[in-house]
C-alpha cells in the first residue's frame, strides 16, 4: 500500500468520523432532523467506500453496518432513542479505534468479528480496550489547513519581494555608476542615492513584517479543534455517575495558536472530569436544593486584549472557603495565624498549593480543586495565568487568561555567566543594581529591600550552575532583574542586562523536552541561539537557596582590599601620622619609614603595593628614592605620590621623569585627594 | 473505474506505483547481497567510528553551543540550524571514551533520528566509504553493558579498525532526551 494513499483515506476518514461524532449527539437531541440524519447517512456511506477501495475491512464493514441502521432511521423503521445513538456512536468508536490502528499500522486493536455479531444482535457492543478520551493524544497533526485567501496573500508578499529585490539591484547598478564615473558624486546625487534606498528599505520592512503576520496566522487554529471531543466525554462521565450534564460551549470559534491548543486539551480534560466528578450534584440532591435537576457546563472563550479568556464554570456544589481553610490546616500547608489572616477569596488558591490536592481528605472534603496545581503548573508553562471563583453551592468557575500566540513575546535580553538569556517582560518588573549593603542575610537566605518590601535574591548564575560574576564585585554594584509571578517578587541578579525587544519564539524540538527553567529559545542578530527562560522555573527553584553568596564574596573582596599595602616616607611624624591613619581607616596596611635610605631598606624586605614620598628628607630626596625604586625590579612597575610643598611646575615635571605617577601639593593636601589618588592607582 | 475516479483514485496510477516500489525494493535487496555498507567514519577518543550513511543529514564546522542549564553532560549545548534550535552531544562519556576538547578538525555531524534532528560532536569526518562487511565481526564481549549497547562491532580494514556505531539504538536511547517534567 502506498503511504500517500494511506495519508489521503486517514485524513478524509478524520473529517467524516468527527463530523459523524458530532451529529451523533445532535440527533440525540434533534431526533426529527432529516437533513442531519441525511447527513450522517452521506458520512457513513462515503466512509464504506473509502475503506473498501483501500481493503480496510474492518472499517467498511462497521460504516456499512451503521449505514444500515441509518437508513432504517431515514425510512422512520427505527427511532431514534437514548440506546440506538448509543449503538452508532460506539460504532463510530470503533471506527475511529481501527483507523488510529490504521494510522500506526498495527492490527485492529478489538476484535472486530465479535464486534459486528454484537451489532447485528441489536446490543450495543463493547470495544474491548475502551478507547481512551481524545482521539489524537499525539498532538494536532503535522499538516495545516490553510484559507486560500492567506496563501495568495502569502504568494502576492512574496512577488512584492521579488520585485523590491529588483528596485534593490538597480540601486546597486546606479551606485556602481556613481562610484565610476569621471567625477566623485556630488552631496546632491548621494542624498537622492540615499533616500531612494531608504524608501525601499522601508518597503522591505513593511513586507516582513507582513509576511510574518500572514505565517504566524498559519499557527492559529479555532478553539473547536480540541472542544470538539468534549461534549462526548462530558456525556458518557454524567452517564456513568448517573448524573445530568449539559456542556454549553461558547465562542469556540476563537483562534489560539497551535502549540497552546495542544498544551490546553490535557488541561480541559482535567477540569472537565473534576467539575462532573466532584463539582455536580446528583439530580436528587439537585433538585432538593431547588436548582434543576440537569446541570450546565459552560466553556466561554473571548478576546482581552491581548489575550484571550476562557472560562469554565459549573453550577455545582462550589467550593467552600472555610472547609479548604481546614483542611490546609490539618495538611500543614498554612498555619494557624496565616489562616486567619486569609480572606475567603484567597482561601480558594490554596488549592492550587503543592502537596494540598494530593490530600485525600480535601477531595472528600471539598470535592474540588484535585490536581488543579497540575493544571496551573501547564499553564504557566505557556504564560497564561489562572484564576478561581466561587459560590458556596451556586457555582464554581476557573478563568484561564491566555496569550494568543506564542511565537513572539517581548522579552528582556540579559547576560549571564557567558550566556545569553531572554526573560519574557510580562514577568519583569524592573532591573535595579544593588550594592553591597543593600543585601541583608535572613535565616541564612539574601534579600534586599525594594521601596520597602523584602524581595529575595538569587543569582542566575549559581541557579543555572555557571561560573560566578567575579568582575562586578569589584565595582561593588550587581545588576539584578526585579520578577513578578502573581503577587511573589524575585531578584535575580545578572551579569548585565541587554536592552529588550521582540523575540520569536522557538521550541527546543523533541530531544529537549522538558528542560528546566528553559521555556524555548530565540535566535539573536548574531545568528546564535538564546534561551528563553521559563520564570515560574525560576521562583520554584529559588526557594530551594541558590544564595548569591554576594555578602560573602564582598567581605572576602573588601578583606582582599586590606592586603592592599603602602609604604609611607615623610621626615615629619605629623604628616607621617596624619597620612598613615588617613590610610588605615580606609582599609589599607601602612607601613613608614622616616627618610629615603629608611625606605631602601624597608622595600627590600617587602613588597608594597604603593609608596608615598616626601620631597625634601635628609638624605636622599623624594625625587632619588623614586629613582632608586625604579632601578629595583621589584619596584618598577609599583605605583608611587610624591606628597610636597613644593608646589612649582618645575617640581612637578622633576617628580615625574623620575617615574612617580602623581603629585599631590600638601598646601591643597586633604584626605580625600590621596585617597582619590590611591584609589586609582591601586583601588 | 468511473467510480474510482469520482473518489479522487485512479486505480491505474495506483498500479502503476506499486509495481514501481516493488521493483524498487528488488533492487535494494541486490544491494545488499553486495555485502557492503555505505557509512560517514569519523573519529572519538582517537579511535575510528562508523555509521550508515542515511542517517546523517550533513557536517558542519562546531558553531558557537548555547550551554543549557540543567541537563546532562552529554548535552553539551543547543546551536540555531539554519533557523531550528538543534542539541549538540557529547557521546564519548557514553562510550566510555577519554574526552579530549574539539580541536580545529571538531565538527557535528547532524543525524536524522524519528522524531528529532541532533547534532553529534566528532573529533574529526575521515569521510565517506563502502565498507566491506566480510571482515565484520559482532561487538566485544569485553565491553561493558552501555558501551555494548550503542555498537553494532567492527571491522578490520587494512588501514585499522573501524567500529560500527548502532545509531539507531543511540537515537532512540533515553539518556540522550532532556524531559524534566
Amino acid at each position: 500500500m502506498s503511504s500517500k494513499y494511506l495519508d489521503i483515506f486517514l485524513r478524509e476518514a478524520e473529517e467524516h468520523l468527527t463530523s459523524l461524532q458530532q451529529g451523533l449527539l445532535r440527533l440525540e437531541k434533534e431526533p426529527a432532523n432529516k437533513v442531519l440524519i441525511h447527513e450522517l447517512l452521506r458520512n457513513a456511506h462515503t466512509l464504506k467506500g473509502s475503506a473498501r477501495m483501500l481493503g480496510f475491512e474492518g472499517v467498511s464493514n462497521v460504516a456499512h453496518r451503521l449505514e444500515d441502521l441509518l437508513k432504517e432511521i431515514e425510512d422512520g423503521e427505527r427511532e431514534v432513542d437514548e440506546r440506538g445513538v448509543d449503538i452508532l456512536l460506539r460504532g463510530s468508536d470503533a471506527m475511529a479505534r481501527l483507523v488510529g490502528a490504521l494510522a500506526k499500522g498495527e492490527a485492529p486493536p478489538f476484535a472486530v468479528e465479535d464486534f459486528l455479531a454484537a451489532l447485528d444482535r441489536g446490543d450495543v457492543p463493547e470495544i474491548v480496550a475502551p478507547e481512551p478520551v481524545g482521539r489524537d493524544e499525539e498532538g494536532l497533526g503535522d499538516t495545516v489547513r490553510a484559507r486560500v485567501r492567506t496563501l495568495d496573500s502569502l504568494v502576492n508578499l512574496l512577488g512584492e519581494l521579488i520585485i523590491n529585490k529588483k528596485r534593490l539591484e538597480a540601486r546597486v547598478t546606479s551606485l556602481k555608476s556613481l562610484v565610476r564615473g569621471s567625477e566623485p558624486p556630488s552631496l546632491r546625487e548621494l542624498g537622492q542615492f540615499q533616500r531612494e534606498l531608504e524608501d525601499d528599505v522601508l518597503y522591505l520592512d513593511y513586507l516582513i513584517q507582513e509576511l510574518h503576520g500572514e505565517a504566524m496566522e498559519l499557527r492559529m487554529l479555532p478553539l473547536r479543534t480540541i472542544t470538539d471531543g468534549f461534549q462526548r466525554l462530558v456525556r458518557d462521565l454524567a452517564r456513568e455517575q448517573g448524573k445530568e450534564v449539559e456542556l454549553v460551549m461558547e465562542g469556540d470559534g476563537i483562534e489560539l495558536d497551535r502549540v497552546l491548543l495542544e498544551s490546553l486539551k490535557p488541561m480541559f480534560l482535567h477540569m472537565l472530569t473534576n467539575a462532573v466528578d466532584h463539582g455536580i450534584e446528583l439530580p436528587d440532591e439537585r433538585k432538593a436544593k431547588g436548582k434543576p435537576a440537569k446541570a450546565t457546563i459552560r466553556i466561554s472563550a473571548r478576546h482581552e486584549g491581548d489575550s484571550v479568556q476562557i472560562l469554565v464554570r459549573d453550577d455545582g456544589r462550589g467550593m467552600d472557603p472555610a472547609r479548604i481553610k481546614q483542611a490546609a490546616l490539618r495538611r500543614g500547608v498554612i498555619d494557624k495565624e496565616e489562616a486567619e489572616l486569609l480572606r475567603d477569596e484567597e482561601a480558594l488558591y490554596l488549592t492550587l498549593r503543592p502537596g494540598f490536592s494530593t490530600s485525600e481528605i480535601v477531595t472528600d472534603v471539598s470535592g474540588r480543586g484535585v490536581g488543579l496545581d497540575v493544571v496551573q503548573k501547564n499553564l504557566e508553562r505557556v504564560k497564561g495565568t489562572l484564576s478561581l471563583r466561587s459560590e458556596v453551592g451556586v457555582c464554581t468557575e476557573i478563568s484561564l487568561q491566555l496569550p494568543l500566540s506564542l511565537s513572539v513575546v517581548e522579552a528582556l535580553l540579559v547576560a549571564c555567566g557567558g550566556e545569553c538569556y531572554a526573560v519574557p517582560a510580562s514577568y519583569v518588573l524592573e532591573t535595579i543594581k544593588i550594592r553591597s549593603e543593600d543585601i541583608i542575610t535572613t535565616g541564612g537566605k539574601e534579600v534586599v529591600s525594594l521601596r520597602g518590601v523584602t524581595v529575595p535574591l538569587v543569582s542566575l548564575a549559581s541557579l543555572f550552575g555557571l561560573p560566578g560574576q567575579k568582575e562586578l564585585l569589584e565595582t561593588g554594584k550587581v545588576t539584578a532583574v526585579v520578577l513578578r509571578l502573581r503577587e511573589q517578587l524575585l531578584a535575580c541578579t545578572v551579569d548585565r542586562h541587554l536592552g529588550s525587544g521582540e523575540v520569536v519564539v522557538k521550541q527546543l524540538g523533541a530531544q529537549l523536552k522538558r528542560v528546566t527553567f528553559v521555556f524555548g529559545a530565540t535566535i539573536l542578530g548574531d545568528g546564535n541561539p538564546a534561551l528563553i527562560l521559563n520564570v515560574p522555573d525560576l521562583f520554584a527553584h529559588a526557594e530551594g537557596g541558590a544564595t548569591t553568596g554576594f555578602r560573602r564574596a564582598f567581605a572576602e573582596h573588601e578583606a582582599a582590599r586590606v592586603r592592599g599595602r603602602i609604604l609611607v616616607v615623610d621626615d615629619s611624624i605629623t604628616t607621617r601620622t596624619m597620612e598613615r591613619s588617613i590610610l588605615v581607616s580606609h582599609g589599607y596596611q601602612v607601613e613608614v619609614a622616616v627618610s629615603g635610605e629608611d625606605a631602601l631598606e624597608k622595600v627590600a624586605g617587602f613588597q608594597f603595593d604603593l609608596v608615598v614620598s616626601d620631597v625634601e628628607m635628609p638624605g636622599i630626596n623624594g625625587f632619588e628614592l623614586t629613582r632608586q625604586l625604579r632601578g629595583l625590579d621589584a619596584y618598577r612597575e609599583i605605583p608611587i605620590i610624591i606628597v610636597s610643598s613644593l608646589s612649582r611646575d618645575e617640581h612637578k615635571r622633576q617628580a615625574l621623569d623620575a617615574g612617580a605617577q602623581a603629585y599631590i601639593v600638601k598646601g591643597s593636601f586633604d584626605q580625600g585627594t590621596l585617597l582619590d589618588t590611591v584609589e586609582t592607582l591601586i583601588g | 473505474m468511473e467510480e474510482g475516479k469520482k473518489v479522487g483514485y485512479n486505480i491505474d496510477d495506483i498500479l502503476r506505483e506499486m509495481r514501481d516500489e516493488y521493483w524498487q525494493g528488488l533492487e535494494t535487496v541486490e544491494e545488499a547481497l553486495e555485502e557492503q555498507l555505505e557509512c560517514v567514519t569519523f573519529t572519538l577518543g582517537g579511535e575510528t567510528y562508523a555509521f550508515e550513511t542515511v542517517h546523517a543529514a550533513e557536517v558542519l564546522r562546531i558553531p558557537r553551543l548555547v550551554k543549557v542549564p540543567k541537563v546532562q553532560e552529554l548535552i553539551v549545548g543547543v546551536f540555531n540550524l539554519r533557523g531550528e534550535i538543534v542539541a549538540a552531544m557529547d557521546i564519548r562519556s557514553l562510550l566510555g571514551l577519554p574526552q579530549l576538547p574539539f580541536g580545529p578538525s571538531g565538527r557535528i555531524i547532524v543525524v536524522k533520528g524519528e522524531k528529532f534532528h541532533t547534532g553529534l560532536l566528532v573529533e574529526s569526518v575521515k569521510g565517506v566509504t563502502a565498507l566491506p562487511l566480510d571482515t565484520f565481526e559482532v561487538a566485544v564481549k569485553s565491553l561493558s553493558g552501555a558501551q555494548r549497547d550503542y555498537l553494532r562491532g567492527q571491522l578490520q580494514l587494512p588501514d585499522g579498525l573501524v567500529i560500527l556505531l548502532d545509531i539507531k539504538r543511540l537515537l532512540a536511547a533515553p539518556e540522550i532526551v532532556v524531559d524534566n517534567g
